[in-house]
């Protein structure tokens, strides 16, 4: 479960991306925050990562409050989470199990387990039979299906995703939401973000319109 | 307990990783750390050495007083007499002058040479051992000896070893200040590897701490890096050090045994050689440690 409870974010050079911001996600659900480009969406989804902190308000992830949990707190925390960014943040000189397998190696597992769970996580994408390939000959698509195997290869409780579709055709992008629905099927939460619209209807999730940093639906 | 070792393992698992990848530059960095070390450790071993070989010479101090050549026996016993009354005689012991020619010819390379000579070239001498080594004492000492007559030079055999162990500390305070020094480049050295190592590595810093690797877990491969680095770099410092020795020892012992010495160059001892690594490794930890925390916080507030 994610709480925003009267949650305010302004940057430090005065901007105000976020005002005054309450709703809760329960547990199971999936979460669309719509909006136009500088509405917040992605300082919401970075507030409920851990990766910055609200300015007022508070923030609870599994009821646990962000703005009171340590450094390691916060690590723990996002080791729990499955996060997929906007710009990918893929490693361009590791393979694609080297990129799949990073969350595993900071969590400790053996490389066996590893092996087992990387290529779980690329068969669930579509990508295992591109297990040794290097980043540069992925495409669009295929790197944002490798970074959600990224996010899920730790089968985390809760997804949190950025523009997950940004720059995808409509019928890759369906394909993207397909996946997000399957694994919202199998109980994880998930909180994703999108400019457009368009091809949510089929997803039956709860959207979240944001203008100027306010819920306007 | 085994979480935190598995941990430790995949962090040493991953610093030798990077080492791999960059095969050139790590060894040219161990390459230079290692001399770096090479010096003051070389530097070391020949004091060492040094102080080896003194310890095989005899420095018992005396006083030598040797008679002119044209000394009787009774003129030599007349000297003897005063000898024993000066009052900073503790020990005078009597060498004529058949006595240093017998123990001349035992002498390896001498006794050919000693052959062809009629006469006894030596003359009668003393050896007197002093009650007191004050140098004012002893320089006292050595006017009034002088002035017994028959009595030609006096000699005091222990000046050469005060002025060696003047040496020895000057060397010891030598390596010491060099030790320092070369320490320092070890920090350096290594500490500017780990900071060219963490900016081609940023990307996957930033990454790994967004998806919640600890801080530890971003740091341990770099500090196991620059251990492993300085480890290496001083075994490699031992290495050459044994290298050179017996490279150059087989030298100086031959030269040595020439004289009919028995005296034999030692590289660092095992003990030695283990200190030396550790303490490598060690500066090159603390260099990593001192660069991952200067270059740290340049890299989460890149995030």
């Amino acid at each position: 479960m994610i709480t925003f409870s009267s949650v305010s974010k302004r940057y430090a050079n005065g901007y105000e991306a976020l005002k005054g911001i309450s709703f809760t996600i329960e547990n199971g659900e999936i979460v669309v925050v719509t909006g136009h480009s500088g509405a917040g969406k992605s300082t919401l989804l970075r507030l409920a990562a851990g990766i910055e902190f609200a300015s007022t308000g508070n923030v609870l992830v599994n009821n646990q409050n962000l703005a009171q949990l340590k450094e390691t707190g916060i690590s723990v925390l996002r080791q729990n989470l499955g996060l997929v960014f906007q710009d990918h943040k893929l490693l361009f000189d590791r393979n694609v199990f080297g990129n799949a397998a990073l969350p595993l190696e900071i969590a400790g597992f053996t490389r066996i387990e590893i092996g087992k769970r990387v290529r779980a996580a690329l068969d669930k994408v579509g990508l295992l039979h591109r297990e040794k390939a290097g980043l540069v000959s992925l495409s669009g698509g295929e790197q944002q299906r490798l970074c959600i195997a990224r996010a899920i290869v730790n089968r985390p409780s809760i997804l949190i995703a950025d523009e997950p579709t940004g720059n995808l055709d409509q019928a890759y992008a369906a394909t993207i939401l397909d996946l997000f629905r399957s694994f919202n099927q199998v109980g994880v939460t998930v909180l994703l973000s999108t400019h457009d619209g368009s091809g949510l209807e089929h997803l039956k999730c709860r959207q979240v319109e944001l203008e100027h940093g306010v819920i306007v639906r | 307990m085994n979480a935190t070792l598995n941990a430790h393992m995949q962090a040493l698992a991953r610093a030798l990783g990077r080492m791999r990848t960059q095969p050139l530059a790590t060894c040219l960095s161990i390459a230079v750390i290692a001399i770096a070390i090479l010096l003051p450790l070389g530097l070391y071993v020949l004091f060492d050495n040094v102080i080896n070989a003194a310890s095989h010479l005899n420095t018992e101090p005396n006083v030598n007083v040797y008679l002119k050549l044209a000394t009787s026996d009774q003129e030599a016993k007349d000297v003897e007499k005063k000898l024993r009354a000066h009052s900073n005689s503790a020990q005078v012991t009597f060498v004529s002058r058949e006595a240093a020619l017998a123990d001349m010819r035992k002498r390896a390379n001498l006794s050919d040479l000693l052959a062809d000579i009629d006469t006894n070239p030596l003359p009668h001498a003393f050896s007197i051992k002093p009650l007191s080594f004050e140098m004012s004492i002893l320089e006292a000492m050595r006017k009034e000896v002088l002035s017994i007559p028959k009595v030609e030079t006096v000699t005091m055999d222990f000046e050469w070893a005060k002025q060696l162990t003047r040496f020895a500390r000057f060397v010891e305070h030598l390596v010491i200040l060099l030790g320092g020094l070369l320490g320092a480049a070890v920090l350096f050295v290594v500490g500017n590897t780990i900071r060219l190592q963490m900016l081609t590595q940023k990307d996957e810093i930033v990454v790994a701490r967004l998806i919640g690797a600890p801080r530890r877990f971003v740091l341990r491969p770099f500090l196991y890096f620059g251990a492993l680095q300085g480890a290496l770099a001083g075994l490699l410092a031992v290495a050459a050090t044994l290298g050179i020795g017996l490279w150059v020892g087989g030298e100086v012992n031959a030269f040595v045994a020439s004289y009919g010495g028995n005296f034999f160059t030692q590289g660092p001892s095992f003990e030695q050689s283990l200190s030396v690594i550790t303490v490598a490794g060690i500066m090159g930890w603390l260099g990593a440690l001192i660069s991952v925390s200067m270059y740290w916080r340049q890299i989460e507030t890149s995030r």
